[in-house]
């Protein structure tokens, strides 16, 4: 038997490595995913003033700073015990949306989407942007790059500065916006719309149109029946700065419902001997392994998963991408029955694309946004708060206890692409059975398809896990697990 | 290395580039950030450059990571 082992998985971050263990006639006889984990980081947060974390875990990452600024506030709030002002939470609303939307926007067609826009079987060198450009067209990669300067303009006038912002303090926002940067930025919110219906044309014209694109879609090779986690607001829609934690299961029928501070009565931690990464999963269902079904306590918190976790979208142009999104792939446009498909994770990733630059365009144009009262000053303490947002890659959880002078005594973060640990586990073993059959021979075009199955996740380690310069060269390692002895071994850096 | 820290950039070549960060360097693409220019620091994210952040923010991304790897030796 030989052990494969893929690493890097290109475009990733951090260093995600995957076995694949193969007899040698070629049948699978085991597969599972492993990266480190960047540790500590809870004990660097200890002994701080909590109103610093704001700024600091916004520093560790500059993949998504916005989403660590937003959940760290929001958990600094909770600590103050202070309800921020109306307009501090649209402000935020606003900007967290603009810096959704240009995530996405990165994502879909930079690092993921090639999968589909290119093709699976394209040369790695081709599936990136340049590949997209090549096939949508040269006015698109302009496109791309509008759409990012647009969100980031967007979070310099609210946040700050355009990458890491620095506005969201205890009990609201540190400056209000003036008259001419709401018109600019209600501006920018009609441009961002417009680069979101510019997009769902090219998910049309390259992806939907395409028979074989839309079975692999729908293959049971990277289908999974987990339970749904995604913040919802009143009405059950999906929300991505504030809301209640929704989780619905794999039949579509809702487990819970709950407030961010209550997220420990429903969320618990699972530790595989082979990765220091948890493995999160529902407390009350309990961790049963890596199994599918509604008695396994395995969630996924992503695009996907938010859009079943809801019903349905806030805005109308997201709303009618959600209903198609459905009736294509379930039949029923109401979003009632779930959608499994790992890859249909990309097309979630255009609903919700659509909908937070819709959500900048409605709130750039409401007046309260205007108002001076932008901050609540805090005159006590709780000493323990919970923020949650949703993080591109799914539920942010910031969580600290302080002492009474507001010092960091403790701090817990669940990291978005940690809550798809598990899942992402059995995405990779799923596509690899599926994919890798006795005796075949495992192509380039093989190993990439397996790669897909978790790029659909839009997997960052950028904060999950973390190695420093220098450290860690990227290697694949084959080896006879027969007799231990290793086959070859190809090192590279990334 | 694929790391979200800010890294220095120090070749531009059309739409790739050299970057480095305490002497480790790598390619990446710049596709992202046209506006790009050798000595600006930018955010790097599975082999692309992201944005391009001001010296400040670079500075004090860079002075917390050296703070962090000191706090966790």
């Amino acid at each position: 038997m030989r052990s494969i082992t893929i690493d890097p998985i290109t475009r990733l971050e951090g260093h995600g490595k995957i076995h694949l263990f193969v007899k040698d006639d070629g049948e699978l006889a085991n597969c599972y995913f492993q990266i480190p984990e960047l540790r500590g980081f809870e004990k660097f947060c200890q002994g701080r003033p909590v109103e610093e974390l704001a700024r600091i875990t916004t520093r560790i990452c500059g993949v998504c700073p916005d989403a660590h600024h937003m959940a760290a506030a929001k958990a600094t709030d909770a600590v103050f015990g202070v309800t921020i002002p109306p307009a501090a939470f649209k402000l935020r609303t606003l900007m967290y949306n603009a810096f959704f939307a240009g995530d996405h926007t990165t994502h879909f067609y930079a690092l993921g989407g090639p999968d589909f826009v290119c093709g699976p079987d394209a040369p790695a060198a081709e599936r990136n942007i340049l590949g997209v450009i090549a096939k949508v067209g040269l006015d698109a990669g302009k496109k791309v790059i509008g759409m990012r300067a647009a969100g980031q303009k967007i979070i310099e006038m609210i946040g700050g500065k355009k990458v890491h912002p620095v506005t969201a303090i205890p009990g609201g926002q540190a400056k209000a916006i003036s008259k001419t940067e709401q018109e600019e930025i209600a501006k920018l919110g009609d441009q961002m719309v417009e680069f979101a219906k510019f997009t769902v044309q090219v998910l049309n014209d390259i992806v939907l149109s395409n028979k074989a694109y839309l079975e692999m879609i729908l293959s049971d090779s990277y289908a999974h029946q987990t339970y749904n986690m995604g913040l919802v607001d009143e009405n059950n829609k999906v929300t991505f700065y504030d809301g209640k934690v929704r989780v619905v299961g794999p039949d579509g029928k809702e487990h819970a419902k709950y407030e961010p501070a209550r997220y420990l009565d429903y969320v618990a931690e699972h530790v595989e001997s082979y990765s220091y990464l948890k493995y999160p999963y529902l407390k009350k269902i309990g961790w049963k392994g890596f199994v599918d079904g509604v008695d396994s306590g395995v969630y996924k918190a992503s695009p996907l998963s938010r859009l079943n976790a809801s019903d349905g979208m806030t805005t109308p142009l997201a709303q009618a991408e959600y209903e198609r999104f459905y009736e294509t792939l379930t039949g029923d446009k109401s979003g009632k029955k779930m959608v499994h498909s790992t890859l249909a994770t990309h097309w979630a990733r255009v609903v919700e694309l659509i909908n937070a630059c819709e959500v900048v365009q409605k709130m750039a144009r409401d007046e309260e946004i205007l108002s001076p009262n932008v901050r609540t000053i805090p005159t006590g303490i709780v000493g323990e708060g919970v923020g949650i947002v949703e993080a591109p890659r799914g539920t942010l959880t910031h969580h600290y206890r302080t002492d009474n002078n507001g010092i960091v005594v403790e701090a817990n973060l669940i990291v978005g692409t940690t809550n798809n640990n598990a899942p992402i586990s059995m995405s990779v073993k799923r596509a690899a059975e599926g994919l890798i059959k006795k005796g075949s021979e495992i192509t380039e075009g093989t190993l990439n398809r397996i790669e897909m199955a978790f790029r659909a996740y839009d997997p960052c380690f950028g904060c999950a896990t973390h190695s420093l310069p220098g450290e860690m060269p990227m290697e694949v390692v084959v080896h006879d697990a027969e007799s231990g002895e290793v086959v070859s071994t190809t090192r590279r850096h990334c | 290395m694929c790391l979200a820290v800010p890294m220095k950039v120090i070749k531009v070549n059309g739409t790739v580039g050299s970057v480095e960060l305490s002497g480790v360097t790598m390619e990446v693409q710049l596709t992202l950030v046209p506006e790009v220019k050798v000595g600006d620091s930018v955010i790097v994210h599975a082999g692309f450059a992201l944005s391009v952040i001001d010296e400040e923010s670079a500075r004090e991304a860079v002075d917390l990571w050296k703070d962090y790897v000191d706090h966790s030796e």
